[in-house]
């Protein structure tokens, strides 16, 4: 099991470096010269070069790309352009308004998915299933910062049992975690249903029935335990999606998360928080995945490299 | 004795391709899905013809203007008929949709099939950047991009593009794997084809049922992350009638005209809903072996 996670954290260091390279082209994509976006046309040329070694863009390509990946090594992210202080700054200050978030989201969606995909795998075919997979098919097709949107307008606006924007209490969590976690919970349900599927049409669940074991016990200990295996990948895979959708809920409720940091960012063209924010954004996914595989190998004594 | 000739021929040819439709639509969520897509590609195709008024025709002193027999779905801020805006904005959705994902199916199946059919360090290589490509969140990489190319709708589509052909790739890579081994293929090889002719004539046709099932499913997701791109402005950009724009300047709005943001709302959803149902059915009539 050991060598199974050492494998899987020597398969991150090929998707962290080609993350750092998109990251890092960010900024070298951008049509035009990027001194030019960063100073604006009335910048004396000594303001100029200034802001070119600053970014180090007087050095070829490939020896900027370095620097960039050693400095972000040393936790150095380089500073705001708008706000001229470090980037490691604004982003730490900002992320926990998105992690927490995503964290009751990620338990909110599960609270309800693996309930009611085990209910309607177990009942298949019964009124509860088709109840339960109608519920995933428009969640599924539910785009989060419209259910925002109208969560916004009917609990907070309407009926006033929320504030309309905002951070720091249980309250302002309430709403974007419900729009995130329930349209979450659709894509979730249909995967458990699945996979609890699967597990019951294993050998050693008929093997269980046909030794007469009632049917509470077949589904509780022995398809149960094997359908939720899978389910912990689920939650590393989930990660990007719930993270994605908390930014845009951030644009929707208000919160000044590190979402609404990076797209008012990109607005000002500010690249260094963009690439800070972005890279804080992904890597932290890329960790939930890792966490993920490592919790899968723990739960599933099969697997074994 | 019974004349073996006559019960032969009360057997009548199968004509497949009817008997695959007939099958299709005989599910109930599939005609849904069916119509509310054909409903969609209408308003796109006569959009003039439906729409009363220009999507980008102002009239100031109509503005906010709730739902009425002159507007159906309302005014917005600038007194813009929200119908017409709507019935434009399908054409964006749909050339998105259909864009991105027919570029990234593209460039999925072409480096899946180099890599199915090669294999060896062609593979290799291929899937090692599939899988890096694969491991990454699409909707923040989309974002990535387009905040470098700058936000506009043809760089939506390229970023999307760009984001979303891994799934492809590895699908292909898949199919080839097993199709490259049949017997079929080896006939090809003896007869002295090329390559290119038996990875292009002879393997893909049979790798078309899951490829088709993939775009169909992609579809949706690709009009949801243009709609939250353009929520957040890094779509299409104003006056274009983007379902996601529409929303964006109605969330100003919303308290006293939640009818701009919440009709757009309504279709982006019905429409995801409808290529959803359809792709669960294509995949369930095409290929049962594919179903999650």
């Amino acid at each position: 099991m050991l060598k199974y996670i050492i494998k899987k954290i020597i398969l991150m260091i090929p998707v962290l470096i080609g993350l750092t390279i998109i990251i890092f082209l960010i900024l070298h994509l951008a049509p035009g010269d990027p001194v030019d976006l960063i100073v604006g046309p009335n910048a004396t040329p000594e303001v100029y070069e200034n802001i070119r070694r600053d970014l180090g863009l007087d050095k070829p390509l490939l020896t900027q790309y370095m620097v960039f990946v050693g400095k972000l090594l040393k936790g150095d992210l380089g500073d705001s352009i708008l706000q001229r202080r470090p980037v490691m700054d604004m982003i730490i200050q900002r992320f926990p308004i998105t992690l927490e978030v995503g964290v009751w989201a990620l338990i909110l969606s599960f609270v309800i998915a693996i309930p009611t995909g085990i209910l309607a795998a177990v009942n298949r075919n019964s009124t509860l299933d088709y109840a339960a997979m109608t519920f995933a098919l428009v969640g599924v097709s539910m785009p989060t910062f419209f259910l925002g949107l109208l969560l916004l307008y009917f609990f907070a606006f309407r009926l006033g049992w929320f504030p309309v924007s905002g951070y720091g209490t249980w309250r302002h969590l309430i709403l974007p975690v419900i729009a995130i976690g329930v349209t979450d919970a659709a894509v979730t349900a249909r995967m458990v249903r699945s996979s609890m599927l699967e597990v019951i049409g294993q050998d050693y669940v008929r093997t269980a029935r046909a030794k007469g074991l009632d049917e509470n016990k077949v589904i509780n200990k022995h398809a149960l335990k094997n359908a939720l295996i899978p389910i912990i990948t689920l939650l590393g895979m989930r990660m990007g999606w719930i993270m994605g959708g908390s930014v845009i809920l951030e644009i929707v409720f208000n919160r000044p998360g590190i979402g609404r940091l990076m797209v008012d960012a990109i607005f000002s063209r500010d690249y260094p928080v963009v690439q800070g924010s972005m890279l804080l954004l992904t890597a932290s996914i890329l960790l939930g995945n890792l966490i993920a595989d490592i919790l899968y190998a723990v739960a599933d004594p099969r697997i074994k490299y | 004795m019974v004349d073996r000739i006559e019960i032969f021929e009360e057997i009548e040819p199968v004509d497949d391709s009817s008997g695959f439709l007939v099958r299709l639509f005989s599910n109930k969520m599939a005609r849904f899905g069916g119509i509310v897509i054909l409903v969609v590609f209408l308003c796109a195709i006569f959009a003039p013809i439906i729409a009363p008024y220009e999507y980008d025709a102002m009239n100031l002193p109509e503005m906010l203007k709730a739902p009425s027999a002159e507007n159906i779905f309302g005014t917005d801020e600038f007194g813009r008929d929200i119908f017409s805006r709507i019935v434009y904005g399908s054409r964006i959705s749909l050339k998105v949709g259909f864009l991105a994902v027919g570029i990234s199916m593209l460039i999925g199946t072409t480096l899946g099939a180099l890599a199915g059919f090669y294999g060896g360090i062609i593979d290799l290589i291929i899937s090692g950047i599939t899988d890096i490509a694969w491991s990454f969140p699409v909707t923040l990489l989309a974002i990535a991009f387009v905040a470098a190319l700058g936000p506009s709708l043809t760089n939506l589509i390229i970023a999307l593009a760009i984001v979303s052909w891994s799934g492809f790739a590895r699908l292909v890579r898949g199919q080839f794997l097993s199709l490259r081994e049949k017997e079929f293929v080896e006939a090809a090889r003896s007869l002295g084809m090329s390559d290119s002719r038996i990875i292009l004539k002879h393997i893909l046709p049979n790798a078309f049922a899951p490829i088709i099932v993939l775009t169909s499913l992609e579809v949706p997701k690709a009009i949801i992350i243009e709609a939250s791109l353009s929520f957040l402005g890094l779509g299409a950009q104003p006056p274009a009638p983007s379902w996601g724009s529409i929303m964006s300047s109605g969330r100003a709005y919303i308290m006293e005209a939640p009818w701009v943001s919440f009709f757009p709302g309504i279709m982006i959803a019905l429409i995801v809903l409808g290529f959803n149902l359809f792709g669960d059915a294509l995949r369930d009539t095409l290929d049962p072996r594919l179903k999650d």
